[in-house]
């Protein structure tokens, strides 16, 4: 089929794509700058947000453009919701990334306040979440939501675990202050991470299965 | 079925009784017809049946059917059967037979039989058929496809309609005047051609102009879309679609043309000819011969000679093979439709 | 977007894109590229200026103004009576037909032509403005006939070369592998979409450079009407077409140009997108949201 609502919405998926692709990049440098402290990833980070940006409004004006002049029902419809859904959570990851980036500039300046082992992983979980979820909405696999809604609460668990741990030290040392709550920062940050991915995971779930999962128990 | 609140229980009111008379009315109407036409043609059938079939072998007349109209001799001698013979064998006879001792009658076109009558109505209807379907095509085409509607093409369209309306006796004595004497044709098939011709013109091209409109538009766009003249759209993608329709109605000229006896008792008709139609000496003579023809020969019979009891069985006679006459021809435009139908659905 | 951005590199762990598609969706300024910036480019073929148009004492069109592109498929909606489909008879003179009508004033201008012009031959004209009508109208002669119709009108009667224009056709019009074999068999018996496809394939038959549609799909049911628009979009890349539509979502699938006229007059003519997107006219919207009244 190569009608021109096809090409409109090979052409919608395709921007899509490239925005997770640049969102997972980027989450991916904010966190390479923070754990090797390299504050010139964390720049390019904030240099590039503004591509994602663009490619949400881009989106938007796919969809709303499509549903002008195609008209789309059924999956094509939802699809529409889902593009315009997807596309915001995807920008706001990278908007997450461009604020871990900026914590991983100022915790560079300084020496490390503890060895980093919670958040590499946090990271880790909610990188692997994103890509998860941006797999099933291209092969298709709703199933895999449900595992991803499951790591969500590792991710805040973790979380929860980080800030008591940092309070402690907060608490024992006011001069780690600052550090302290740059690292809260970015734990809080990966943990808005993950909420997005998961929500990207239900979107994909109804997408697919025409089922809305967001506040329900799988 | 007694529901105590049927909303839709009978009743008989005043509309539906109306309703049943007037749909007996119309139903009386329609079967008057019926019985009326039945009577003619029953009549017709069953007296012209006595002239035409015979109760031995080959049970049909045939000498009826290809003989020449003669004259009627009856004999009538005390003590020997009444002998009826026909002109040619009266005459054989007069040469063996002393017929001073019959007491004899004659009775003209009594004997014999209507052949040249029917090969005269076939030219007739022929000729002036052929002459008012040119004719009537060609001029329904100018005005259903070429004119633009205006005034004039109003007028023209008056003009036909009331030619429509002329009595056939002014078209008569129009050809008379028209043909036979000014254009000095005489009394001749040729004239009797364009007389009738002219006569079916009204219902030729009323009909043709209706079949053309038939065609649908779309046929016509199409084709001009495609960078068409009009002429080749007409010729190619209107006419033949229209054809049938045009010999369906037709028909209904035909019948008229081959039944009208005042047109042609001026123009074409003889009353007795001997030599037939195909006897001239030179080619161009047959067309300005004239001919016998079936409803003259009626109109002649039956008004113009004494009636008696042989007259009235050649009466019949001719008026029965000339409905048969008239239904073979309108029976074979009809096949040529149907034909023409098959090859071209839309 | 940013032309020079670099290039998204795969370098996760879960491959959700093969490498090749991944640096297909790199490419930003392709996949974004907005296709009215692609119109702008394209050629005036047609060019219509100041036209008023009259059935008899009625004005059917009044000052209209309007370029269509070389292949572009350009659509024209509105209520009905709006003058639509008077102008997509205009471009080709099939209003010649009507008595009483006339172009009052201004031009129509294929290659810079006024096709008004007494010295145009509207036969040629004819042949180069194909039309496709809204009741399909297959003459009832076979499809082979059919096809070379046009072909016959101008002389040609060459047994391969008539085979090989069928062929090409009907191959143009998505026809050829549905009729291949029964070439010889009546157009009546094809269905009502088919019918409308093989008039298509007459159209194209004389090779002409523009295709005027006149609400080609009003007759015929959803699917028929899918593959005369998937049709359009074939035909679009070598032919410049003119449809006319009721149907106001075939104009936003198919069209890349929109007019909308109302009594008459072009309220507005813009990119497809524009116009269902973001009309500029209030009467524009009202219209194709139906609010009209």
């Amino acid at each position: 089929m190569n009608t021109p609502s096809s090409v409109h919405l090979a052409k919608l998926r395709e921007t899509l794509l490239m925005m997770s692709s640049l969102a997972d990049r980027n989450l991916n440098l904010a966190l390479k700058s923070l754990v090797e402290r390299d504050s010139k990833l964390a720049e390019t980070v904030e240099a590039e947000d503004s591509q994602l940006d663009q490619l949400e409004v881009s989106v938007d004006e796919q969809v709303i453009a499509h549903m002008a002049l195609h008209a789309p029902v059924a999956t094509d419809c939802r699809f529409m919701l889902v593009a315009s859904k997807i596309s915001n959570n995807l920008e706001r990851i990278g908007d997450q990334a461009v604020s871990i980036a900026r914590r991983a500039k100022e915790l560079n300046g300084e020496p490390l306040l503890k060895p980093l082992i919670d958040i590499p992983r946090m990271g880790d979980i909610a990188l692997n979440m994103l890509r998860d979820s941006i797999t099933s909405f291209v092969y298709g696999k709703p199933e895999i939501t449900a595992e991803i809604i499951k790591r969500d609460k590792i991710v805040d668990e973790i979380n929860r675990q980080l800030a008591r741990e940092l309070t402690s030290y907060m608490m024992e040392d006011p001069s780690t202050i600052t550090r302290a709550l740059n690292l809260l920062l970015v734990s809080r940050c990966l943990e808005r991470v993950a909420d997005h991915t998961k929500n990207i995971a239900e979107e994909v779930y109804y997408l697919y299965q025409a089922k809305d999962i967001r506040h329900a128990t799988v | 079925m007694h529901a105590p609140n049927n909303p839709f229980r009978k009743q008989v009111t005043a509309n539906l009784r109306i309703e049943a008379g007037i749909n007996w009315l119309l139903r009386l109407c329609a079967y008057a017809i019926v019985i009326a036409a039945s009577i003619i043609f029953l009549t017709i059938f069953w007296k012209g049946s006595k002239a035409l079939v015979q109760p031995t072998f080959p049970f049909i007349n045939i000498g009826f059917l290809t003989e020449r109209p003669e004259t009627l001799h009856v004999l009538e001698k005390e003590g020997s059967p009444t002998l009826s013979m026909g002109d040619r064998e009266f005459r054989e006879f007069e040469k063996t037979h002393d017929i001073s001792a019959y007491k004899k009658a004659s009775y003209v076109y009594a004997a014999g039989g209507i052949f040249p009558n029917i090969v005269g109505t076939v030219l007739l209807v022929i000729g002036s058929m052929t002459i008012a379907l040119v004719l009537g095509i060609f001029s329904a085409i100018y005005l259903s496809e070429y004119s633009r509607q205006g005034p004039f093409i109003h007028m023209v369209r008056l003009a036909i309609l009331n030619l429509a309306g002329v009595p056939s006796i002014v078209f008569g004595l129009f050809g008379f005047g028209m043909f036979v004497l000014a254009f000095n044709w005489g009394v001749s098939l040729l004239a009797g051609w364009f007389t009738l011709a002219f006569m079916v013109l009204p219902v030729i091209i009323t009909a043709s102009e209706e079949s053309l409109r038939a065609v649908p538009k779309g046929f016509r766009e199409g084709s001009l879309a495609l960078g068409a003249t009009q002429w080749q759209t007409i010729r190619q993608n209107v006419l033949p679609y229209a054809l049938p329709g045009i010999l369906t109605s037709s028909i209904l000229g035909i019948a008229r043309v081959a039944g009208e006896t005042a047109p042609i008792m001026f123009t074409a008709a003889f009353v007795m000819r001997d030599e037939m139609p195909w006897q001239v000496k030179h080619f161009t003579d047959f067309f300005f011969q004239g001919v016998m023809a079936l409803p003259y020969h009626i109109y002649v019979v039956s008004s113009k000679i004494p009636q008696n009891e042989y007259t009235e069985k050649v009466q019949y006679g001719t008026a029965f093979v000339f409905l048969v006459v008239v239904i073979g021809i309108a029976l074979a435009s009809v096949m040529a439709r149907i034909k023409m139908r098959n090859r071209y659905k839309w | 977007m940013n032309e020079n951005a670099p290039a998204v590199k795969p370098h996760h762990t879960v491959n959700y894109m093969s490498e090749s598609q991944a640096s297909e969706s790199a490419r930003p300024s392709e996949t974004l590229a907005i296709e009215p910036e692609h119109h702008k480019r394209a050629r005036t073929l047609i060019d219509i200026e100041h036209v008023d148009f009259f059935y008899g004492k009625s004005h059917a069109l009044h000052d209209i103004n309007l370029k269509i592109k070389e292949k572009l498929v350009t659509a024209f909606i509105g209520p009905s009576g709006c003058g639509k489909s008077t102008l997509l008879r205009c471009l080709n003179r099939m209003n010649d037909l009507i008595d009483g009508t006339r172009v009052a004033n201004g031009a129509i201008k294929i290659h810079g032509v006024d096709i008004y012009n007494p010295d145009v031959d509207v036969i040629e004209l004819r042949k180069r403005v194909g039309m496709v009508f809204q009741k399909s109208n297959p003459f009832p002669k076979s499809i082979y006939e059919n096809i070379v119709y046009g072909l016959r009108l101008q002389g040609i009667n060459n047994k391969s070369r008539l085979d090989e224009v069928v062929e090409r056709s009907l191959r143009g019009a998505a026809l050829w592998e549905e009729v291949r074999d029964r070439l010889h068999d009546s157009a009546l018996g094809l269905s009502g979409g088919q019918q409308q496809r093989l008039c298509i394939a007459r159209a194209i038959a004389v090779e002409p450079e523009i295709i005027l549609m006149d609400e080609p799909c009003s007759a015929l049911d959803p699917i028929a009407t899918a593959k005369v628009e998937e049709l359009i979009h074939e035909l679009k890349k070598d032919y410049t077409i003119v449809i006319v539509t009721h149907n106001m979502q075939q104009a936003g699938r198919c069209s890349d140009m929109t007019a909308f006229f109302y009594l008459g007059k072009l309220i507005e003519f813009d990119a497809t997108e524009k116009i269902f997107t973001n009309p500029s006219q209030k009467q524009t919207e009202d219209y194709i949201t139906g609010r009209f009244g």
